[in-house]
């Protein structure tokens, strides 16, 4: 084993800051407030949110890393770790550089290791006591970083609109103490990032309402949900209307009713909703409605563990619904990806009438980060339309297997069949016309494929004769582990998974091959087996709910290539 | 579309089967809400899937053959996409009742507007008869040899306790009184239901019964507690509206004038829109 001292981040900018305490103590908040500290510093930041499902109670604990260059992950070393409470103290201490700060409470704990801030005794005499106690976090950085008070306080009032005159007057208290108690003793520099930072659920649903989204239906399920609060709070400005219906079979669905309307509809959940939209993905297959499924990823099976993150939903994914029919599966592997790709899917199924997938995982759907993209560069193909006035047939056979769409009201009858169909959208069970209609669906199967060669279908970083192979958000954890120690080898990302891009990805089956990924089946390394008969030197896995550590990470890439 | 909304498919129900008169009726209301300005292509219909389901292909309407129980979730799909057409959907007590209960439940308690014509025959008619949400207790099919142990369901009262607006019943062997509540139903601005008591030639053959109790009722009762008190009536088979009442539609609520497939943003709105997103 490598411990991880052998591995320390090359990035010499690299800043840390964690802070963890109890649900209610405003910790997602405190990230937040972090995080927008380094931004207006021009860093680089990524923010990671780790939390359990409840409401009140618990630890939860946010990560945000920044730099002065791009970077991919948080950490989990930090150089500021603020403890809000008694559990989070127990739980980080390990999780310090060799010349990390550590904070806590001097009231909670007796002569802990580090800097003990009196924070219950401090906050007393506020009205809230629990909750303005996550503004800690962003005061104790201001002050170990040199920020004077005015930014501070500029800073608190715009995060925390809400109490804004409690929430400053205890940031004011905490930073003089920690002045006191420490003085200013790190060091930060500015940076020129100049992007604005968001959660991937919101990059999604922004990619794909630059896509000309209608419609999203959702019903909660973390991570997911908050794709569903993005729309049903912004959803007017963007023309996009959020329906939250009685289950997630209603959602898809209405989904599939929504398109038979013209209106393109996205919707979103994760593995145990994503089952119960297993009928209706497979209707959408039949009926060739161009559906986009959002399957955001938490650790399964069944309930699992709700708000952590995992990679065990890809094989159910590439299967999803009965039958034999085309369908996309996509899995973006940073923000811009996820803004382009989420857009891009909502045209190609459009343009093939077939469901298709965004295949995401918690790290990426909650966690957040720089971005920049351009929404003018999104490319919207308008699909296929009946333009004459008789002649109507929902499944015309066309040499490409897609037949024109028109919308009621029509004239003509447009009968989208689930049983079935002749061309007219009949029902039949006449052999001839059984085997037509599935060659009419497997020729766009075949038309995807064509179009895919023709397009960016994987990602490759870096180079060397070592390649790691890897997907969805854990390439995030790879490129950090990459770019902060040095390791040379060449990443390969896959976009599309099914078709999987095997013509590209077998360009890369060469020297020592390295999966990473987050199932314990490993299902990825199981699918690149089969499909390009991929025979990994190692698999890197990790399947406890957490996204990797990059140095972690690193140590493990190390040991496998060494 | 053709003039008398065949399709030239062959029709598959048995001979003297209910369904044909469900079918009738349709087509004649469909003729009616023509004549009283509501075109034809504005009517979109949705069917589950059982015997009822292949009213689809008979239906020379625009639609989706849904799934087994979905076909109402289908609808307000449909109504939601573009509110301005007309919505029917077509299930059967096993699918309706059954199998998609929490939809028509919910379509009710929102009162989206659409029209749901339940073809209730008291049996999973398609699959050989087992015993359906409505069949009474004691009824035999190969799932219950001995008699089911369940009671029933009563559709109207669950209905009405669920907010639907307009609930009714028509029956099979009435096709001009069916005809007349579909156009009332599709005309009602909310969600609106038919229970339809629809004889299966081969499973519950109780025409004879029907002719005898059926009672079409004068006028609709003014309270919930009365239609449901009359839905539950045994010794006459009352058909007509048994309730109705106005109140906001759920796609109006959530919409408001907005049609999401004719009012969308211009392109440069939306890009405009999605800037001051992404712009600090
Ligand atoms: C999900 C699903 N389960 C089961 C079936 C099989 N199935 C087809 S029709 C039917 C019952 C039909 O009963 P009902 O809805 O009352 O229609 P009817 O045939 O009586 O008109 C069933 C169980 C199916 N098609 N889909
Ligand atoms: S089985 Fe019954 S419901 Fe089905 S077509 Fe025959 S008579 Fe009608
Ligand atoms: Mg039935």
């Amino acid at each position: 084993m490598v411990s991880k001292d052998d591995v320390r981040a090359m990035d010499e900018e690299l800043f840390t800051v964690i802070i963890g305490g109890q649900a209610g103590q405003g910790v997602k908040k405190a990230g937040e407030a972090v995080s927008k500290f380094f931004l207006e510093k021009g860093r680089y930041v990524f923010e990671m949110d780790d939390y359990q499902s409840l409401i009140r109670g618990g630890h939860n604990f946010a990560s945000v890393s920044s730099s002065t260059e791009e970077l991919f992950s948080h950490h989990m070393r930090a150089d500021v770790v603020v403890n809000l409470d008694k559990t989070s103290y127990e739980m980080h201490k390990k999780n310090l550089t060799p010349d990390g700060l550590n904070f806590y409470n001097s009231d909670e704990i007796e002569n802990g290791e580090g800097i003990g801030l009196p924070l219950t005794s401090m906050s007393k005499e506020f009205q809230r006591p629990q909750l303005i106690m996550g503004v800690t976090g962003i005061a104790v950085l201001a002050a170990v970083v040199g920020e004077n008070k005015d930014s501070l306080v500029s800073l608190v009032n715009s995060v925390y609109p809400r109490g804004k005159e409690d929430n400053t007057a205890f940031s004011k208290l905490v930073y003089d103490e920690v002045l006191d108690k420490v003085g200013s003793t790190l060091d930060l520099k500015e940076g020129d990032c100049r992007n604005r930072m968001f959660p991937g659920n919101h990059v999604i649903a922004l990619g794909a309402a630059s896509a000309g989204l209608d419609i999203y239906f959702a019903y909660p399920m973390t991570p997911a949900s908050s794709i569903l609060h993005f729309y049903a709070s912004h959803g007017d400005k963007l023309g996009v209307t959020a329906v939250h219906p009685e289950s997630e079979i209603a959602v898809a669905n209405m989904a599939i009713g929504a398109t038979i309307a013209g209106a393109r509809s996205m919707v979103g959940t994760s593995g145990g909703g994503f089952a119960l939209m297993a009928e209706a993905f497979s209707l959408a297959g039949m009926v060739e409605s161009p559906v986009l499924f959002v399957l955001s990823s938490r650790p399964g099976p069944a309930t699992g563990v709700p708000t952590y993150t995992e990679q065990g939903d890809l094989g159910f994914a590439l299967h999803q619904g009965h039958g034999d029919f085309p369908r996309i599966v996509a899995s973006p592997g940073y923000m811009e990806e996820a803004f382009y790709l989420t857009a891009d899917m909502l045209s190609l199924l459009w343009k093939y009438q077939t469901p298709g997938i965004i295949l995401t995982e918690k790290h990426l759907s909650e966690s957040s980060m720089c971005m920049d993209v351009d929404p003018s560069k999104v490319r919207t193909v308008d699909p296929r339309m009946h333009e004459e006035d008789t002649g109507y047939k929902r499944y015309l056979f066309t040499e490409d297997g897609v037949s024109p769409l028109t919308f009621p009201p029509s004239k003509e009858a447009i009968k989208w069949n689930g049983e079935e169909h002749d061309e007219y959208g009949l029902t039949t069970s006449r052999s001839e016309e059984v085997a037509a209609m599935h060659d009419k669906r497997y020729m766009k199967e075949k038309a995807i494929l064509e179009e895919l060669k023709d397009r960016h279908t994987v990602n490759v970083y870096g180079s060397g004769e070592n390649v790691i192979f890897t997907y969805g958000s854990t390439t995030l954890s790879v490129r950090e582990a990459l770019r902060c120690s040095g390791i040379e080898a060449k990443v390969v990302q896959p976009i599309y998974l099914r078709p999987l891009p095997t013509w590209e990805l077998k360009k890369h089956v060469e020297g020592r091959s390295i999966v990473v990924e987050q199932s314990v089946a490993q299902q990825f390394s199981t699918l690149l087996e089969d499909k390009i008969g991929l025979e990994p030197t190692s698999v890197i896995k990790r399947y406890d709910g957490r996204p990797f550590d990059p140095m972690d990470l690193a140590g493990k890439i190390k040991e496998a290539i060494r | 579309m053709s003039g008398d909304l065949d399709t030239g498919a062959e029709i598959t129900w048995c001979t003297g089967c209910g369904n044909f008169g469900i079918l009738a009726a349709v087509k004649k209301a469909v003729k009616k809400l023509e004549e009283n300005g509501i075109q034809r292509e504005d009517i979109v219909i949705s069917t589950g899937i059982g015997c009822h389901g292949k009213i689809f292909d008979y239906l020379d309407l625009s639609g989706i053959y849904s799934l087994h129980g979905r076909e109402v979730a289908s609808a307000e799909g449909i109504k939601l996409g573009n509110p301005d057409l007309k919505i029917i959907a077509f299930g059967g007590d096993g699918d309706c009742y059954g199998e998609g209960l929490a939809h028509l439940l919910f379509a009710a308690k929102r009162n989206i507007d659409i029209t749901v014509i339940v073809h209730n025959n008291g049996a999973y008619a398609l699959t050989t008869g087992q015993a359906s949400p409505t069949s009474p207790k004691g009824f035999k099919g190969p799932a219950t040899p001995m008699g089911s142990v369940e009671p029933p369901i009563e559709p109207i009262g669950l209905l009405l306790s669920a907010g639907a607006s307009f609930v009714a019943r028509g029956y099979a062997g009435k096709v001009k009184h069916m005809s007349d509540l579909i156009v009332q139903a599709v005309e009602h601005p909310g969600f609106a239901h038919i229970d339809v008591v629809q004889p299966s030639v081969v499973f519950t053959d109780y025409y004879e019964e029907y002719n005898d109790l059926v009672d079409e009722l004068e006028d609709t009762r003014s309270t919930k507690f009365e239609a449901m008190e009359l839905a539950r009536e045994s010794d006459r088979l009352p058909i007509g509206v048994f309730y109705r009442e106005e109140r906001p539609t759920y796609n109006e609520e959530l919409l408001g004038e907005r049609n999401p497939v004719k009012d969308r943003l211009s392109d440069e709105k939306r890009l405009k829109e999605i800037r001051s997103f992404l712009d600090v």
